[in-house]
């Protein structure tokens, strides 16, 4: 791959005893929409945190758009636009003052930040409280916001975890176009989210987490070719997801242990 | 569905929230950070046990010698001091400790009754009731001591003040819990509060000069006029009963048990509206749709153009927050008071404390030193109010040093302002002392405010504990960074004080200013000179900050 916007080199974090993401080799080229997938605590969180600089790796590489995380932090961080677990928000300021603030720490003059907070609250639909604090914004409105922050200062690749949680449908769409846009555009987009629906829809490949290994990686028709589905239909992402981590059997449930719940 | 749930009964459910509350607080205490709370911890229960027996002693003393001696108005305050600890100290300390949501428990399969009892059972787990209950039996034993014959009637008097003080206890914190859901409120109330704590120490300057001095037969004669509530009933029951005036004992227990019904039915039905579902939570109704603000086209100066947009970005921040943080905001008006306080206690034409007044010379830069004191406490956890927030800062373009220092100067503002606000105070109050002395006060102000920046910094991104905005209850910061700002503290008040007096014994004025024009100076250089150094602290430091303000 010439043009990788993300590329990782045997990227691992241990947190004392527990190996939470174990040598992981992962690349994503420049204009990709690819979606990072895993069961719980499989290592997804712990990986965009350190792909975003909210965690330092115990060993291994980061690469971003060619510029090693560890010795360009800076020129790394201007170029990513971010929405971690639990959105980042300054609680206590208004969307627009929030939108203001991160723009000028982004390095746009005022009249950018300011042109470009009250398009972006506009298009988000969240113009119509602008004296509501962060805090009394419903969670979807507080996803949407936080949205709008990874994006005012025009970043090349985008890391979104769980973007559309607790979002309506109509904003979903709406996003969800302008996600769209951004990868026509040559913006990479790295997802992850619970709601395969949602990945199978938006991305072109897909990367599998399991127990802080990576199990599998590619487009959608090359992880579709791996597994065999039933004659005549198209294998769905679950599909492929369930037959990957399920395959020692050890992610699903033994019903027979619920009996007194049936 | 093979089965359902059991019936545990109330004894089985106020037991088993006993055990949840103990796990909760082990639980707490197992987490790495918190090694210094258990010994923190472990000092308060020592200090705290021996309050408690000491004061248990004097209880009983105070009973006995009332009883023996037929001083029977003495009882009253006994239990009116009770009542008031009973009530007042939760709101204190509360939140030492874990803290535990009662409502979470409505989820459960518990019936009404079963929520109440549970509820006032709550009400007995905390440090206020059991110390209250271990003085209660004090007097129990000093009435017993002094007369045998009234321990059944100081029994049942006792009971029935133990019941009426947890149900008004429950009371009381269920009604502010309402009043207080809205954060507006809970701020407005919180300043108030501690206003009015402030104020108490107006009293006795007061009283000293317009009542002729403060005695205690003041208080006594105060006391007729709180007759009719519980705590002077219960001393009058137990008077009564000591006399032999039956007619009145009885009158004086019905009138505890009639308190006991009317708190016990307002608190059933606060309690029944809990179980209700009552939503006490602030989230806005949906609000109409204002009128879409036009696009303005920016061509004001920016006021903080002279600092790079990062740090204006993050003063900015910092300012919004000061300015929306009630609590904070009303604590601000505390140090003009107190050098008003302190003035007519101390210095002035007319102190109430000393003979003399103390001179502005001396005043002075012993006021400016408490000042920095009180003032500079909240920088070392001045990452306590960000919340998620503080992802944003690692995930920006940007050194930490930018962060640091739009902190320092927003708190740098504040302490000017309220250096200038006591100064005029004190200009008008006793005057302002000596230029040698003014000079080198302002000096070793800016000597000690430069210093402790960079070490309050450090310890801000080391041992960071997240604060709620506009709460008092349980809002405290980590014990290494209590620890070390009041080592600092101690420090730097030595040196200040060490070269104030070498002034003094070498009979050279100006020695003192010189001296800390030179420290202020070092002292600004060594700041500048750290920050660099402490965004390397805080890049290895994120993880622990990220996870303790976004927990």
């Amino acid at each position: 791959m010439t043009d990788a916007a993300i590329v990782t080199q045997k990227l691992t974090r241990r947190f004392g005893a527990l190996l939470a993401v174990d040598e992981m080799d992962l690349q994503v080229a420049a204009g990709q929409f690819f979606g990072f997938l895993g069961p719980n605590g499989a290592g997804k969180s712990t990986t965009i945190k350190m792909l975003t600089g909210l965690l330092a790796p115990s060993s291994g590489r980061v690469q971003l758009l060619g510029l090693d995380f560890s010795s360009h932090a800076v020129e790394v961080k201007r170029q990513i636009g971010v929405v971690p677990e639990g959105m980042g928000l300054f609680e206590r300021l208004t969307g627009a003052e929030y939108l203001n603030f991160v723009g000028r720490m982004y390095g746009l003059d005022r009249a950018t930040t300011r042109q470009r907070s009250e398009e972006l609250l506009e298009f988000m639909q969240l113009a119509d409280r602008p004296k509501s604090v962060i805090a009394d914004y419903s969670h979807g409105m507080q996803k949407k916001l936080a949205l709008a922050a990874a994006v005012i200062h025009g970043p090349r690749i985008l890391f979104l975890d769980e973007p559309f949680e607790g979002v309506d449908a109509l904003a979903a769409g709406a996003l969800k176009a302008l996600l769209g846009r951004m990868t026509e555009r040559g913006v990479t987009i790295f997802l992850t989210s619970h709601v395969l629906e949602i990945v199978e829809r938006l991305c072109s490949h897909v990367a599998i987490i399991h127990k802080g290994r990576l199990v599998a990686q590619g487009s959608l028709e090359e992880l579709r070719a791996g597994t065999r589905g039933e004659e005549g239909r198209q294998t769905t992402l679950e599909e492929i997801f369930v037959s990957i981590v399920g395959q020692d059997g050890s992610e699903r449930p033994q019903m027979e242990e619920l009996s007194w719940l049936m | 569905m093979a089965n359902v749930a059991g019936n545990l009964g109330v004894g089985g459910q106020i037991r088993l929230v006993a055990e949840l509350r103990w796990r909760i607080l082990r639980n707490h205490l197992r987490r790495k950070n918190s090694k210094l709370d258990l010994i923190g911890l472990i000092w308060a229960a020592i200090f705290s046990g021996i309050m408690v027996i000491g004061l248990s002693f004097a209880f009983c003393w105070g009973a006995y010698i009332s009883i023996s001696t037929g001083h029977f108005g003495w009882l009253v305050l006994l239990f009116w001091s009770i009542f008031l600890f009973w009530q007042v100290f939760p709101l204190f300390v509360a939140g030492f400790g874990a803290t535990f949501e009662f409502r979470t428990l409505l989820r459960f399969p518990l019936s009404l009754t079963a929520f109440y009892l549970v509820g006032l059972a709550y009400g007995l787990a905390d440090f206020a009731a059991i110390a209250s209950i271990c003085w209660l039996l004090a007097i129990a034993v000093g009435a017993g001591i002094a007369n045998p014959a009234l321990l059944p009637a100081v029994s049942a008097i006792l009971v029935l003040f133990v019941f009426m003080s947890t149900t008004f206890e429950r009371l009381l914190g269920s009604w502010l819990e309402r009043l207080l859901a809205r954060r507006r409120t809970r701020e407005l109330f919180f300043g108030l509060f501690i206003l009015l704590s402030v104020s108490v120490q107006f009293i006795r300057p007061l009283i000293t000069r317009y009542a002729n001095g403060s005695s205690p037969s003041s208080v006594l004669r105060f006391l007729p006029y709180l007759s009719p509530f519980p705590p002077s009933l219960a001393s009058r029951a137990l008077a009564a009963a000591a006399g032999g005036h039956d007619a009145t004992f009885l009158w004086s227990v019905t009138g505890i048990l009639a308190y006991i019904g009317v708190f016990s039915a307002l608190l059933w039905r606060r309690f029944a509206a809990q179980y209700r579902g009552e939503e006490l939570s602030e989230a806005a109704a949906p609000a109409r749709v204002a009128s879409r603000v036009n696009s303005r086209t920016d061509s004001s100066s920016d006021a903080l153009g002279l600092f790079s947009p990062q740090v204006a970005a993050v003063l900015r921040k910092e300012f919004r927050y000061l300015s929306r943080n009630g609590f904070v905001l009303v604590s601000l008006l505390m140090p003009p008071i107190l050098v008003l306080l302190f003035s007519s206690q101390f210095g002035g034409p007319h102190p109430s404390v000393t003979h003399r007044g103390i001179s502005p010379d001396m005043f002075f830069p012993g006021m400016m030193g408490y000042l920095i004191l009180m003032l500079m406490t909240p920088a070392y956890n001045c990452f306590a109010y960000e919340g998620r927030g503080i992802q944003t800062y690692f995930t920006a373009p940007l050194g930490f040093r930018d962060v640091l220092l739009g902190k320092n100067l927003m708190h740098a503002g504040v302490l000017v302002f309220e250096v200038v606000l006591s100064m005029l105070v004190l200009a008008l109050r006793i005057g302002l002392p000596s230029t040698p002395v003014f000079i080198a006060t302002i000096a070793a102000v800016i000597f000690a405010v430069a210093g402790q920046f960079a070490i309050a910094d450090w310890v801000s991104l080391s041992f960071p504990r997240k604060l709620e905005f506009g709460s008092m209850r349980g809002q405290r910061s980590s014990g290494v960074s209590i620890w070390v700002a009041f080592g600092v503290q101690i420090l730097l008040a030595g040196i200040c004080s060490l070269i104030l007096f070498a002034g003094r014994w070498t009979n050279s004025p100006w020695l003192p200013a010189e001296a800390f024009v030179a420290l202020a100076a070092a002292s600004i250089a060594g700041y500048f000179a750290t920050l660099d150094v402490l965004s390397g602290v805080a890049e290895k430091k994120k993880e622990i900050l990220i996870e303790t303000l976004s927990r």
